[in-house]
């Protein structure tokens, strides 16, 4: 029997030939990162586990992405205190304030994730690391501390659920769309809950890395313990002189198992939407086409990277922003706003009546900047829309991509952006 | 064996709920944690001790316990300072699952649990055999044993003793 692409990385970094489905594996990590509002306390555990210095000091990475700029006296206090925990380990890799982002952009752009490896963060969305081929994984600050500690980290080797993508992605149409017909196609029903989720076909092979992040992002949101796209040259031209160290390319064997296997053609994706509340609650946006708002919202993880910001500068280009919208964009990282600077989006977006933010996670968690308040109606390219996820729990939460958020913020209510002028 | 009343969830319990966002900067820390546990899943437990008082020792919900994302342990310290001793489910989300084996509460798996019990019942829980007994209304139900390493680490008393243990001793953890 051959092995999924995961089932291989948990059996070579686990120092076997073989694993099979359910059994349980201490695997050697090549980086956990943790962030600062949960990683002084993973360092207070660490040092509680009879060690001062940590596995390597190259492989865990520290960022500030949650806090950062300090809103308050209290953010500020604890970003004091993490700052001073980090420098006491001496970690080579800190993104803190001025070089930060959020850290699962930092962890794939600054190549701390590898094909063929295993990352885990602190965070849920450590899901996106699978993007570059890499089995990324989400823990609480007890695994994190055992691997700055060990250098490793227990798992149970995970059933696999395939998805093949085939067909052509239409204008307009991002890896967003994909993820969130997905989410409606699946449910948060348990369905998928444990697996690993395995994207193929020609339509990933069609997909930049930005778009591959989106999608393994999100697979958290479906229960799944990690979503993975096998490296190919998309991956090989990203990883060109970012990565920090030696990787392989793996793939799954042709007659590897998988549980389920789902066919979804993307030439039938149309630009989709989450209504407020459920995630797994998403219809086409014809739809809801017409829905007023008042909150525009594009950043985070899911979609803060340099092509989002560009195909919003392509709707925006000459446009404005409708009086009753604010919109807040976030670049996902320093690099990004830099990038998108450069490349002259943050201009078109200013011009349009954009407002750019810092790098950080901002209200997508809703403790930070730009918050949702009472009678709020967001339209927002994050990647959860519970009740109060953003701030107010009477504030509501449309999801979409970064593509119907530029497109309805000039109109003011929701729009297509394949039919949008 | 361990026995105690149980709260029932009477819909989907997410992570979310069980911490809400202004406790999740909060040190992980049972006592502190349980003052706001499930402050986000019914009204009546939206003040402090809210869902400690109720002195349950077991949660039984249906699919997808403490689910929605959220890899934080706030989730697990918060319940295991309220009292609760296990919690029974259908299905339990990931993030939360693996916290709770990391903290040695027990996640039970069982299907139909959430059909044979209301809020208030008084259930025995026996961790040897997984049998759950309803003791109000005299019915039974079955479990998924713990997996050897779960429940080494249980025995343990959590991952941190666990590896701290092997660390001390000089031995590989894995």
């Amino acid at each position: 029997m051959g092995m999924t692409i995961t089932e291989k990385i948990m059996a070579r970094t686990s120092g076997r030939d073989q694993v099979k489905p359910g059994e349980l594996v201490w695997v050697d990590i090549n980086t956990v990162m943790t962030m600062d509002y949960l990683g002084k306390q993973c360092f207070t555990k660490f040092r509680s586990l009879g060690k001062s210095e940590v596995f390597d000091k190259d492989r865990v990475i520290c960022v500030s992405d949650h806090l950062v700029p300090p809103p308050n006296q209290k953010f500020a206090t604890m970003l004091n205190e993490w700052r001073e925990v980090v420098r006491e380990h001496d970690i080579t890799h800190f993104y803190d304030l001025g070089r930060q982002g959020i850290a699962h952009q930092i962890m794939v752009e600054q190549g701390h994730v590898l094909p063929g490896t295993v990352s885990i963060g602190t965070d849920s969305h450590a899901n996106t690391y699978g993007a570059v081929g890499a089995v990324g994984n989400a823990v609480g600050v007890t695994d994190a501390a055992v691997a700055m500690a060990t250098g490793k980290a227990w798992f149970r080797v995970p059933e696999a659920v395939k998805f093949n993508i085939t067909g052509t992605w239409q204008p307009w149409i991002m890896a967003k769309d994909l993820s969130l017909h997905i989410m409606g196609m699946m449910h948060w029903n348990g369905h998928l809950i444990y697996k690993t989720l395995e994207f193929t076909g020609p339509a990933i092979s069609a997909l930049d890395m930005a778009g591959r992040m989106t999608l393994c992002n999100m697979t958290v949101d479906l229960g799944a313990k990690n979503g993975i796209v096998a490296p190919d040259q998309v991956t090989v031209d990203y990883l060109s002189g970012v990565a920090k160290g030696e990787w392989e390319m793996l793939d799954s064997d042709e007659d590897a198992h998988y549980e389920a296997v789902y066919e979804v053609d993307v030439t039938n994706v149309g630009p989709t939407v989450a209504l407020p509340d459920k995630l797994d609650d998403t219809v086409p946006v014809e739809k809801v086409v017409g829905t007023k708002f008042n909150k525009a919202f594009v950043g985070t993880c899911t979609n803060g990277r340099l092509e989002d910001l560009a195909i919003m500068a392509q709707i925006l280009k000459d446009k404005q922003i409708h009086r009753d919208i604010n919109m807040i964009v976030v670049p996902a990282s320093q690099t990004v706003y830099l990038d998108a600077l450069r490349a002259g989006y943050l201009e078109t977006l200013i011009e349009a009546g954009a407002a750019i933010d810092t790098p950080s996670c901002a209200s997508c968690a809703g403790i930070h900047t730009g918050v949702a308040g009472d009678g709020d109606i967001v339209l927002s390219a994050g990647n959860r829309n519970m009740k109060g996820r953003m701030g107010s729990k009477n504030a509501q939460i449309y999801l979409t991509s970064p593509a119907v958020v530029a497109a309805s913020s000039v109109t003011g209510v929701i729009t297509d952006p394949r039919t949008f002028n | 064996m361990i026995r105690g009343k149980c709260w029932v969830a009477d819909d989907y319990v997410m992570a979310y709920n069980i911490i809400i966002q202004e406790y999740w900067i909060s040190p992980i820390n049972p006592e502190e944690n349980s003052k706001w546990v499930m402050a986000g899943v019914k009204e009546e437990f939206n003040k402090e001790n809210g869902f400690k008082d109720g002195g349950y020792t077991f949660i039984v919900a249906a699919h997808n316990f403490a689910g929605g994302g959220k890899s934080i342990e706030h989730v697990i310290t918060g319940l295991m300072g309220a009292g609760i001793k296990a919690v029974f489910a259908d299905s339990f989300a990931r993030l939360q699952f693996r916290n709770a084996i990391n903290y040695g509460l027990p996640f039970v798996t069982s299907k139909d649990i959430a059909k044979g019990c209301n809020t208030g019942d008084e259930l025995e829980y026996d961790p040897s055999t997984g049998n759950i007994t309803n003791l109000t209304t005299n019915k039974s139900f079955n479990s998924v044993p713990a997996a050897p390493f779960v429940a080494e680490v249980e025995s343990a008393g959590g991952l941190m003793n666990f590896v701290r243990d092997k660390i001390a001793k000089g031995q590989p953890i894995g």
